[in-house]
This record gives structure tokens, sequence and C-alpha cells, in this order.
């Protein structure tokens, strides 16, 4: 019995995966190992001249961490800063790699589109690079982790994370990346942070060590005044967000903030939900005025806080383990 | 966009579409896909067989697990045609993972063997697709990539393709049809195979016996 021969080769899929291995090739030579953790290593990317990008969650010490560089030899880096926010962190490298690594060809933000065909590179060991298949499944707006970090756009990955792969690089057919990829920001799900939030939050780590938080100090709620009230008021919305805690020597306690005040508008903008203030407290409205429409006694009042930084969670935990 | 995907996206309907390339493909490999089925007191199992190429008898390259060592089991091939024969095991790689099984007679219109690719020059990335029964849904293709170049001449396949039980035995093929492995577990997602030139030197020294 003779085996069949090799018929014509498939010419359009045969085009498509000689592109995929190209584009994992290319992605190849910026995507590095980081033996931050015991056991699987995890992946990062040779982001700018002599620093790493990496998922801050597989970073477990701080200093002299093994890096394996894409032709498969190992150097040291040290960690600059993280931001558990983005869950990003990065590194610096102890020597610059030279033609051992280079920076990553980077895709404009438009390419970040439903339906794109998007591969997840990733350097778990060094045994090389691995890659899984996919496309992005859901790209929508700004949207702010439950750890606080506010993320460019939310982007969504139809394929697999594998062990090892977070810090990795979401490129697409051409090898152009698109983001970082991480799966501990929403409990598992294939997630990607985009270029800008990475290369906002890189600047951040890179000037001063960690990203700007804007901080009032106040607990707040939900609540709304009884129609006749807001009639009185002539507010159109009765809505607003009640004030049920402000801490002491806080922005919002210099301001003059009391428990109790319902904040009806913050900076112009009616507010009804406590996601509503935190929404216009950026990182970078640390040090701005912020006008605040309170109802307290039956009246109106407007109050300028001026919004604080809050510490570091690395920072908050030294000084509390000093006091 | 890639070149690739500018080219399949102004690709006339018929004849040279993705989607016509792909069935094309998948019953390519329908062809030289077996149904294995063995039949005992204690155990009834379905999986998937490779006919593979051979100068002699026919034979079929399936996985050890597949086909458990039972006294008084009954095994049973069976073609994408539907043309069944009894088969027997003559030989078996426990390590690997690797069973031959031999055909006790030959049916009329018994398909021609595979072709035999090579696992040892995949890429990261490269398309691949895996052909069997997974959970009895006769020969389903699943469309998957290279997860990583293998590691050494001998090294596993690794595959980012989706597989269940009943793929066990089926082949992982390149877009030319070439086999490049013999579908056999799923580790954390991946699908892990045998690389089809091992699975070859095991048949070619068996039947060199």
């Amino acid at each position: 019995m003779t085996p069949t021969s090799r018929s014509e080769t498939a010419s359009t899929l045969r085009a498509l995966s000689d592109d995929l291995s190209a584009a994992v090739e290319r992605a190849a030579r910026s995507v590095v190992a980081i033996h931050a953790r015991p056991r699987i290593a995890a992946s990062g990317i040779y982001w700018r001249d002599g620093v790493i990008v990496a998922a801050s969650h597989t970073i477990r010490k701080e200093q002299e961490i093994a890096v394996t560089l894409p032709n498969g030899t190992r150097t040291t880096a040290n960690l600059v800063g993280r931001d558990g926010g983005t869950d990003l962190a990065v590194l610096r490298l102890d020597t610059p790699p030279a033609a051992s690594a280079s920076l990553p060809e980077i895709a404009p933000a438009d390419a970040l589109r439903v339906g794109t065909l998007v591969l997840a590179v990733g350097r778990p060991s060094d045994d090389g690079v691995s890659t899984s298949l996919g496309v992005i499944s859901a790209v929508s707006d700004r949207w702010r982790t439950w750890s606080g970090g506010e993320i460019d756009r939310f982007v969504r990955l139809d394929l697999s994370i594998y062990d090892g792969f977070s810090g990795g690089a979401l490129v697409d057919a051409d090898g152009r990346i698109l983001g970082v990829n991480c799966s501990a920001l929403a409990r598992g799900t294939a997630l990607t942070i985009p270029n800008a939030t990475v290369d906002r939050v890189v600047d951040a780590l890179l000037t001063r060590g960690h990203v700007a938080r804007a901080y009032l100090g106040v607990a707040m709620q939900p609540a709304r005044l009884t129609n006749a009230l807001a009639e009185r008021l002539k507010l159109d919305d009765p809505r607003g967000v009640l004030v049920v805690m402000v801490e002491s020597d806080s922005p919002a306690d210099r301001a003059g903030l009391l428990v109790g005040d319902l904040i009806v508008a913050a900076a112009g903008t009616s507010v009804a939900e406590p996601q509503d203030v935190a929404e216009l407290l950026g990182g970078e409205q640390v040090g701005a005025a912020l006008e605040l429409k309170v109802i307290r006694g039956g009246e109106r009042r407007t109050l300028t806080v001026t919004v604080g930084e809050r510490a570091p969670a690395g920072e908050a935990r030294r000084r509390g383990r000093a006091s | 966009m890639s070149a690739a995907l500018l080219a399949a996206a102004e690709a006339p309907a018929a004849g040279t579409s993705l989607t016509s390339e792909l069935q094309g493909l998948a019953e390519r490999l329908r062809r030289v896909t077996v149904r294995v089925a063995t039949t005992g007191a204690r155990f009834d199992g379905v999986g998937a067989g490779i006919i593979w190429p051979s100068s002699g008898q026919s034979i079929v390259m399936t996985n050890a697990h597949v086909v458990p060592r039972r006294r008084g089991d009954q095994l049973v091939v069976e073609d994408d045609a539907g043309n069944r024969a009894d088969a027997d095991v003559i030989a078996r790689d426990a390590e690997r993972d690797l069973a031959l099984l031999a055909l006790d007679a030959v049916p009329n219109g018994w398909p021609t063997a595979a072709f035999i690719g090579d696992a040892r020059a995949l890429r990261a990335g490269e398309i691949v697709v895996a052909l069997g029964h997974p959970f009895g849904v006769g020969g389903a293709l699943s469309f998957g990539i290279i997860h990583a170049a293998p590691k050494g001449d001998d090294s596993w396949v690794r595959a980012d393709v989706r597989l269940a039980p009943g793929n066990s035995g089926g082949p992982l093929a390149t877009l030319d049809g070439a086999i490049v492995g013999i579908n056999c577990m799923i580790a954390r997602g991946l699908g892990i195979a045998v690389p089809a030139h091992v699975a070859d030197r095991f048949a070619l020294e068996v039947l060199a016996r």
C-alpha cells in the first residue's frame, strides 16, 4: 500500500499559517522569561531601553531577578516599581541587552477591534517561546479594576492564557504588540492591558516609583432627597451620595466636608453613586481643586477640596508597621 | 492586517476560501482516520487510529491506552466510509503510549495510508488540525496552532488545540495533510501528541521483526 501523495498546498491557509509563525518569531525577540517566583517562570516584554514590563502578581522578589533573554542567555534585573491596580511591574536590566533583545513594534490603538485574530506569546521557561491563538472577543471603554487601577480600554480575549503567559505579549498577525496579557485582573479571565495604559504606568513607575491615586478621605453611599426638597432647591435630579465617614486630616476634612452632607455634583457633573465621584478622581487630579455641591441642613453649599494622593500600598504597610 | 488575511478577505467565495480549504483538509484526514472500538465484558471504548503506511500488511497506529490489554476483548476498526475489519494488537510501546494494530482481513475499498510528516520542522504559531471522535462524535475537526517549537528531536508535540477523550490515537496534521503527531493527552488545556517520526520508527521496528 502506498501513501497518498502530498496534494497541492492549501494556499490561503498556508499563507496565514506562515504569517502566524512569522508573527510569533518577530514578537519572540521582545519577550523574555522572568524567574521571580517559585516553580514556573513568567513572561515579560522588553518595552524600552533596559526596561522590562511584567505582571506584578508574578514578581515575588525585588532584587537580582533572573531574566532569560530571547537569545537564551540569562541576565539579572531589579524591580523599579509595581502597580497593583493594573497588575503591572517595571524591571530594569543591570546591563543593557545589546542585540539579544529588541524593542517591540507597537500597534496603533485602533488595532484593538473585536474579531481581530491575535496570538498570545509567552516565555514561561528557558526552552523558548510558546503561543496560543484566538480573537479579541470584546473591547469597551476605560474601566477601573477592583483594585483601583485605571485601564484605558477593556480588552477581553478568546484564547488560552497558559501558565506563565501573564506579562507576555498580545500580538496581531503582523507581530505588532497590542498589549500585555494578564490573567489576574478579573478572576482568571484572559485580558490584555492596552499599550497606552502600559506606557502611562511605565512612565509613572520610572519617574516616581509608584502610580499616583487620587484621595479624598470619605466614605459614601447613594441617597436621595425628598421630591419636595429637591423641588425647593431647584435640583433636576433628587439623587446624590451621602457622606457617611470623613477621615480626620484628610483632604475632605480640611475642606470642611461633614458626615451627613449629600454630594449632588462634583466638578460640575451631577453624581448619584459613589462610583460617579471615583470616576472624576484620576491620578492626574492629585493636587487639583475639586468643586463639590452639597446639601447640608436643607441648604445648598459649595465646598472646594484639594485632591490628595493615596499612599502606595507598600508604603502604607511600612508606615503602618512603624507606628 | 496580514497579507494572508487580506488575501482571504478578497478571495472568491468558492475554491480558494479558508473555509473550503479547511473542509478539503478535514475530508482528506477523515479518509485516513479510523474508529477503534474495543468491546469486552467490562469495557467498551472508542478512540481513533491512523491508517499507517507499510510495505506489507495493512496496519493502524493508535494509542496504547485506546486498546487496553484485556483477555477476550474484541477489537474492530472502522473507516469513514463504514468499512469494518477485525484487528489485533501486534505491538505496544507503553512509554510512548503507542500501539500498532494489524487488520485480520482488508475490506474492499479500504483507504490508502496517511502521509507522514516531520514534527521536528514545526514552528510555534504554525496552523495544525486534529481529527478524531471527541466524546464519540465521529470525524470531528479541531483547529489550532503549534504551541511551541519541539524541545528536542523526540519531544512531545504541544499544540494549542482543543482535544477531548475520543481524540486519542487520532492525527495531528499540518495544512498539507501530513501527519505530525498522534494525539494522546491533554495537559493543562494543551494538546499533547507523540511525534509522527517516533511512531513511524516504532512501526518500522515492529514490522522488521
